[in-house]
């Protein structure tokens, strides 16, 4: 897979290769033949490409790389291939919580009729030595809550529901 | 690797409890440790000065190179036993370095009852042998014992794990070609003779150090000869008439250069090489961890949010992400070390435990060290799941991880009860170290739930005899069990009996890890093979 650069919040996705004397870097619009040494100075490099070397001073950080060139600072991100074409994890949330074991409510913090956001605490449940906090899966009206504290309730019962949202 | 994305919110309300709960038992914890290392009567540090020794810690920096890391184990052994009269369980265990090699150190401490041991003391020493038998790691002794503590000696000498388990396991250790030194600053009396004489070198202190089957009080009272330490069993002696000990050294100093020296010569096996990346630093601050920790146990939290201030740049692949979700299984690195991490997110599922199984085959099958993140209350109970089999599938994962080839280490990060101990490779189950947070609960069950049970018991018994209990009646019967299992599951009493090698400041894991990992590559890793899963 090629690499993936994040420079002036543009994505660039290029790669190194070496034709057995000299490497070239890759680009979708063509590949430079280039050479980098250090002078060893800290950070200090000279680049050769187009027949031009250039000056330059390096900073490599675990995130992305700074490079000094020519009076201007430049960073260069590395983008984590996995992170950009995994998509936003998880589809909107549907409309109701259901047990994931069964247990007993310890306590109800919304009721039927309040506006809620993502995330935002519903009910406590407790259930083998454990207290979990169930959470609204999206943004909405609550329709229903079953159970009141001390209920006890079976897996995959309707702890919350909310109103369906419309289209 | 991707990074995990943190939703830990540190300026909430609940996270700003937990950090002030937290630090407020870490201040007693270290305070506790503080004075277990260095708090002594007076009485003792005058003792030691008059005998011309120096005391332990002094011992352990003339040692271990100057800036480097010591991995301490068990600094509160026995912290609940004898009054909390001997600290420490009366001995230093741990993983030093010395000239640039992870050694295991054994050191006695004589400031407290002169070095005796009690049966905790054998236990912390006989531990610290078996890490070094299963990591393949060097012994360097520090001898300085009055001997078995003889009014407990029935807790010190007969049984297979007591005193004689010391010397058998420095015997299995020559076995292994593992080298060992013992550095005599004291008295190595009775059985304590053969530390030093099972070591392949040891260093007598002359003036201090001595060594002999009985001292002179046991020689008079057996045969009625009188003799002097010295000439029964001092450095002078041993080295040049009985050949006993090998090195005589004028000082303690001249004895630690020498035993370096020593240690210097031994031949420098190979590590056993595994997958490595380049060492960084997690990407959020490991204090907040103080934060994420619930104040009260019975919370609920996301176990990725531990990882990712434990783990090499907060970076984490996980395997099986949308699959038996309250076990997170995935691969992360620590010092640089590639490890498969399992770690709780509640309560272990049938799906859950094959996840976790299938997870620790890869982990075998690729040479991967795992890490175990305990937060477990146990297996699901209740019919619809002991029809689905969990008590099968628990044992699937039981197979998989006891027969685990690869080296084991566990963090009790919160709760440790009943079979999810075993599962999460709780004590029995070899981790090559097991350190405990210091908030974190082990126990059959819980405090309530125990108490509970066992009160029910005595009021039905009772109400069998015809008697009627009052609410004060129960409660009478029922709060001092809840108190006492309550103390009895505390992350003190693990420590005290050396259920663990140790309580940990959350923020100190990742190093306390990344150390242990390092020290397991001294010992090879044998082919993966099982026994029998009940499919």
């Amino acid at each position: 897979m090629r690499r993936i650069f994040m420079i002036a919040s543009h994505e660039a996705e290029c790669w190194l290769t070496h034709d057995g004397s000299r490497f070239v870097l890759n680009m979708p619009d063509g590949a430079v033949p280039c050479q980098l040494d250090p002078t060893g100075a800290p950070g200090a490099h000279v680049l050769r490409t187009g027949g031009r070397a250039h000056e330059l001073r390096l900073a490599v950080g675990s995130e992305s790389t700074f490079i000094h060139l020519n009076g201007r600072t430049f960073e260069v991100g590395r983008v984590d291939p996995d992170d950009r074409l995994a998509g936003r994890q998880g589809a909107a949330g549907g409309d109701r919580l259901l047990a994931p074991m069964p247990g007993v409510v310890v306590s109800v913090a919304v009721k039927p009729g309040d506006t809620v956001t993502e995330g935002q605490p519903l009910l406590v449940i407790e259930s083998m030595k454990l207290e979990t906090t169930l959470t609204a899966p999206r943004d909405g009206v609550v329709a229903e809550m079953p159970f009141t504290a001390g209920d006890s309730f079976g897996l995959k019962a309707v702890l919350a529901q909310l109103t369906p949202q419309e289209e | 690797m991707r990074r995990i994305e943190s939703h830990i919110d540190t300026n909430a309300a609940d996270y700003k409890a937990n950090f002030a709960a937290m630090s407020e038992r870490l201040k007693e914890f270290h305070a506790r440790q503080h004075a277990a290392r260095f708090e002594r009567p007076q009485r003792d540090i005058d003792r030691l000065a008059r005998q011309n020794k120096l005391g332990v810690r002094e011992r352990l920096k003339l040692l271990l190179d100057p800036g480097t890391p010591f991995l301490e184990f068990s600094t509160l052994a026995a912290c609940r036993e004898y009054d909390g009269a001997v600290p420490g369980a009366a001995v230093v265990t741990g993983i030093g370095i010395v000239q640039g090699r992870e050694v295991a150190i054994h050191a006695n401490d004589a400031s407290v009852k002169g070095g005796a041991w009690y049966p905790h003391t054998v236990k912390k020493i006989v531990r610290l042998l078996d890490v070094a038998l299963e990591n393949h790691l060097p012994v360097v002794h520090i001898c300085d014992s009055a001997g078995g503590f003889l009014p407990l000696q029935h807790g010190v000498f007969p049984d297979r794990y007591l005193g004689g388990r010391v010397f058998r396991n420095q015997v299995k250790l020559s076995q292994a070609n593992i080298p060992q030194i013992a550095i005599v600053g004291g008295h190595c009396t009775a059985g304590g003779a053969y530390v030093p004489t099972l070591s392949d070198y040891n260093i007598i202190i002359e003036g201090t150090g001595a060594i002999f089957l009985g001292g002179p009080p046991l020689v008079k009272a057996a045969t009625g000869e009188e003799v002097g330490v010295q000439e029964l069993g001092g450095a002078v002696m041993h080295t040049s008439v009985s050949g006993t000990g090998d090195y005589r050294a004028a000082t303690e100093q001249h004895a630690f250069a020498l035993a370096r020296e020593i240690v210097s010569q031994w031949k420098r096996m190979p590590k056993t090489i595994i997958e490595t990346a380049a060492h960084e630093e997690p990407y959020y601050d490991p204090k907040e961890l103080y934060g994420i920790i619930p104040k009260d146990r019975k919370t609920q939290f996301d176990m990725r949010e531990v990882l990712a201030r434990i783990v090499d740049g907060s970076r984490f692949h996980e395997y099986q992400p949308d699959y038996g979700t309250t076990m997170i299984c995935g691969f992360a690195h620590i010092w640089g070390y590639k490890v498969g991490i399992l770690a709780n997110n509640g309560v272990l599922f049938n799906d859950s435990s094959l996840k976790a199984a299938h997870f620790m085959q890869l982990c075998n099958q690729n040479r991967t060290p795992l890490v175990f993140f305990q937060n477990i209350t146990g297996y699901m109970v209740g019919r619809e799941y002991e029809e689905r089999g969990i008590a099968k599938d628990g044992a699937k994962m039981l197979m998989a991880q006891g027969g685990s080839v690869v080296p084991k280490f566990t963090v009790i990060a919160n709760a440790s009860y009943g079979a999810g101990n075993y599962g999460m490779c709780g004590r029995a189950w070899d981790a090559r170290t097991l350190f405990m947070w210091p908030q974190a609960e082990i126990g059959v069950m819980g405090a309530d739930q125990a108490a509970n049970t066992m009160a029910d018991v005595k009021i039905r018994q009772l109400e069998r005899e015809g008697k009627q209990l009052t609410e004060v009646e129960i409660a009478a019967i029922r709060d001092p069990v809840l108190e006492k299992f309550r103390r009895d599951v505390e992350a003190y009493t693990s420590t005290s009996e050396l259920w663990d090698d140790g309580i940990l400041d959350p923020a100190d894991t990742r190093n306390a890890l990344g150390m242990s990992i390092s020290a397991a590559l001294n010992a090879p890793i044998d082919d993966p093979h099982y026994g029998i899963f009940r499919l």
